[in-house]
């Protein structure tokens, strides 16, 4: 279909239905991220499930895992507390559940915020209300087609729950899947709705996002202190996290904590939909902070323009992996028995224990340190394509010192990042009385800094030669050595093929000692192709996006 | 007087499209020089090859002598440019970028950026995000004039201007020249270049086909006449040097080009009760000047039909 016609299309439906094109635009929107994240989250009953069978297969292993992990603090801290997690049943709904309530919620109030504040900072509301909309039935509207796409995601969600409990070896029945993909949802719906109110009573979408951020981590600090603490356990009723929990699917279910879930829905929904009629279009309840103070400091040059442009993404940057990392050292030492030996030599680690497990682990972390390094490729490149760049270089600002520049900031940012992963992994593991010294940890977070280091220069170099593909090569060359990586080490496949990915050149380190050969070949190739592209940078055009 | 831009043979070619011939252009110092032409006339990617942007595909530039893809950072040191898309960072707030923009430029008129700022009444507290079109566009002049450069380059840099500010601009342009100046004004709003150069460049398809200064301009395209007999007005169809000839009851108006003694002699042997004359205005050479390209498209197209 060309432009043109999709055009035409959507102004006969606005002819024809004029007063509901907020609800069809925002549930049109959200439900083609719910058919995604949908996927994702019965993806994640599934590999739970399916690890769960193929990982213990005997019931005396699965009465260690219980044992092991079911007495975890951390991960009780983390996840909630385990119901019968010795059955497939119990282990599927107590990993998931705890996965899915996070990711979902995160997922949840970045879509809510997107669509209600960030269509409306866009100026898009502005054209419609100029018709027989009100702001009020636009803001309903708005919740609304947030509600069908929830729809959406839970009919995704039970598609995949219920194909699950058809299965031999895991079996539960049709609306006990049903009731699974439900409690999946319910931490993404209440989170909808607090990114619906957040949108209203702040100036901005970012600001929007940081306030339902705020309440999300609320949440998550007052379910982890009433999960740690026995003196506590009544505090898990104050936390909309906890109440996911309390739903306990496929666990003997208890349907009562539906109540308070709908409850701050329909709530937090209403609240929002009759704030948005008492505001002004573009305004605000509380303070608006758009009339930032200017801090100058380091807006003296252009590196510490860099440094000021990446500051708040290294800083996202830094609290996930750190908690990644905690989360990796909190659960070292009970995964590490849980697992055979030969499940670990599998997946690389030459010996078992929290060492072999964090080994293994740590070539996640090396994916994820890459990924920020792909971030970084895209954002230099987006500097450019957007023409901010512009703005220096008809300064008196050359071009290679300003690549090198961006180059160095981002590679202090991977090397900050794999220090912080190092430090919080070692303080995770260092609470579960896990011997493992801070020096070998902070050794491991620093020998998957090459890799990041490799694909930020492959992706300088393309920006050098073909702009306009420098994100999609360096993401994809994260994507595709984490899916040989996968797929390899589970196939046993070819060398040639596993040497292919980045990943497959570092060492499993802590586990064993970090391959610093291939290490500094991988820094050196990459600083190298980063010194290419910059020169035939400063011979090209500059490129829009 | 020195020279501030100089081209030779400057041309840009984009796979088969010819966004620039081979241009030789040279702006002397503390001129203003008009930069017109139609969208995609080639204006921009001038400016940016002058500006070390792009390369060129041949010739080279100079400004104040200094090659512009070799020396680029000690010809920007002395130029300040104003693009027609402002695209700044959103994230820093009005005073940050002004205060990053300056320390890159090297040098601040302090006293004269807090008189522009008040000039056209910009709030610089608010992040860019939040400005309009307008507002970014006002920051971006701001940026450029408080630095007091050699040399204004400025594309189409009215664009999001309200008429108030639009009248600020000029103010300023007004300035910079009295201070000596250069300025390159890139524009297709005819009025403003006629308020404020000196000499007109006028490019077509790639093509510059024009330049000079408006005396000269006006001086070989034709004048306005206009006059109002008692009686019906005499054929002067046949009178040389006159074109575009219409009558409407007692009323008649021509174009005449060269002396202009053959019409008067004719227009006053009737009783000619009302007459009136005028320059041509820019718009009007200008519209001269695509007009008669469209015109022979139109008679080629009719000849081969």
């Amino acid at each position: 279909m060309s432009v043109e016609e999709r055009r035409a299309r959507t102004r006969g439906a606005r002819a024809r239905f004029p007063q509901f094109v907020v609800l069809r635009r925002v549930a049109g929107e959200t439900s083609r991220g719910a058919l995604i994240w949908g996927a994702v989250f019965g993806l994640v009953v599934v590999s739970s499930a399916r690890g769960f069978v193929s990982t213990y297969t005997t019931v005396a292993a699965r009465q260690r895992a219980a044992a092991t992990l079911g007495t975890n603090k951390g991960l009780q801290a983390l996840f909630g507390a385990p119901h019968h997690i010795a059955t497939v049943g119990g282990w599927t709904a107590w990993r998931s559940l705890g996965l899915v309530a996070l990711i979902g919620a995160v997922w949840a109030l970045l879509t809510a915020t997107k669509q209600v504040r960030g269509e409306e900072d866009a100026g898009r509301w502005e054209l419609l209300l100029a018709g027989q909309t009100t702001r009020r039935r636009a803001a309903g509207q708005a919740v609304a087609g947030l509600a069908l796409g929830l729809g959406v995601l839970w009919v995704v969600t039970a598609a995949i729950t219920v194909a699950v409990g058809r299965a031999n070896d895991t079996r539960f029945s049709f609306s006990a899947g049903l009731y699974l993909a439900l409690a999946l949802v319910s931490s993404p719906a209440m989170f909808l709705a607090v990114g619906a109110l957040a949108s209203q009573l702040a100036g901005t979408r970012r600001q929007a996002a940081g306030l339902a951020a705020g309440v999300l981590g609320a949440a998550f600090v007052v379910r982890l202190a009433a999960n740690s603490a026995s003196g506590l356990r009544w505090a898990r009723w104050l936390s909309p996290l906890g109440w996911v929990d309390e739903l306990r699917p496929l666990t003997g279910t208890r349907p009562v904590a539906l109540i308070p879930v709908l409850a701050f829905v329909l709530a937090l929904g209403g609240t929002a939909a009759y704030l948005a009629g008492r505001r002004d279009l573009g305004a605000s309840i509380l303070p608006d902070r758009s009339g930032a103070r200017a801090h100058t400091r380091l807006l003296g040059s252009p590196l510490g323009l860099s440094v000021r442009l990446t500051r708040n993404v290294a800083i996202s940057w830094a609290v996930g992996l750190g908690a990644f990392g905690l989360i990796m050292g909190l659960v070292a030492k009970s995964a590490g028995e849980s697992l055979s030996r030969e499940t670990l030599k599998q997946l690389g680690a030459p010996h078992g224990g929290a060492l072999g497990y964090l080994g293994v682990a740590f070539i996640i972390v090396a994916a994820l340190l890459a990924l920020a390094a792909a971030g970084q490729v895209t954002a230099t490149r987006d500097e450019e394509g957007e023409g901010h760049l512009d703005n220096l270089l008809v300064r008196p600002v050359a071009r290679l010192p300003w690549l090198a520049g961006r180059f160095l900031v981002a590679t202090v940012m991977l090397l900050i990042l794999g220090l912080v992963i190092g430090v919080f992994a070692w303080a995770g593991a260092a609470t579960q009385q896990s011997d493992i010294s801070l020096g070998r940890i902070l050794v491991a977070g620093v020998a998957v800094i090459p890799a990041a280091v490799f694909v930020l220069g492959l992706g300088t170099l393309t920006q050098g030669i073909l702009p306009r593909y420098a994100g999609a090569l360096a993401y994809g060359i994260v994507a595709w050595s984490f899916l040989v990586q996968l797929i390899g080490s589970a196939i046993n496949a070819n060398s040639w093929l596993l040497d292919l990915s980045v990943f497959h050149h570092l060492a499993p380190a802590p586990a064993a000692d970090p391959n610093w050969t291939s290490a500094a070949a991988l820094a050196t190739l990459g600083i190298s192709a980063a010194a290419l592209g910059a020169l035939t940078f400063t011979r090209r055009d500059l490129a829009a996006t | 007087m020195g020279v501030a831009i100089c081209t030779e043979g400057l041309s840009k070619r984009y796979g088969d499209l010819l966004a620039l011939a081979p241009l030789d252009l040279e702006v002397a110092e503390g001129e203003v020089l008009g930069y017109l032409g139609p969208n995609g006339a080639g204006k921009t990617t001038t400016i940016r090859l002058l500006l070390g942007l792009v390369q060129p595909t041949a010739g080279r530039a100079e400004i104040f002598g200094l090659d512009v893809q070799r020396d680029a950072v000690a010809a920007h040191r002395r130029l300040a440019y104003v693009p027609g898309e402002a695209t700044l960072w959103p994230a820093l707030t009005g005073a940050e970028t002004l205060h990053l923009l300056g320390r890159v430029q090297g040098r601040v008129d302090e006293g004269y950026r807090d008189e522009l700022i008040g000039r056209f009444e910009f709030d610089s507290s608010r992040k860019v995000r939040a400005y309009s079109k307008g507002n970014r566009q006002k920051l971006l002049l701001i940026a450029a004039l408080m630095c007091r450069p050699d040399l204004l380059v400025l594309d189409e840099p009215t664009s999001g201007l309200d008429p108030l500010m639009e009248q600020a601009f000029r103010q300023s342009v007004f300035e910079a020249k009295r201070a000596g100046q250069t300025v390159l004004l890139s524009s297709h709003i005819l009025s403003e270049v006629e308020a404020l150069c000196d000499r007109v460049a006028i490019l077509r398809s790639g093509r510059l086909i024009d330049s000079g200064t408006l005396a000269e301009m006006r001086h070989l395209s034709a004048l306005s006449v206009e006059a109002t007999f008692d009686a019906t007005p005499p054929d002067v169809s046949h009178v040389p040097g006159v074109t575009k000839v219409e009558v409407e009851g007692n009323q008649l108006r021509c174009q005449v080009q060269g002396p202009v003694e053959p019409l008067l002699k004719r227009l006053s042997a009737v009783g000619v009760t009302q007459l009136l004359s005028r320059e041509p205005s820019l718009e009007e050479l200008f519209l001269a000047h695509y007009g008669a390209e469209s015109n022979r498209r139109t008679a080629e197209a009719a000849h081969v039909g």
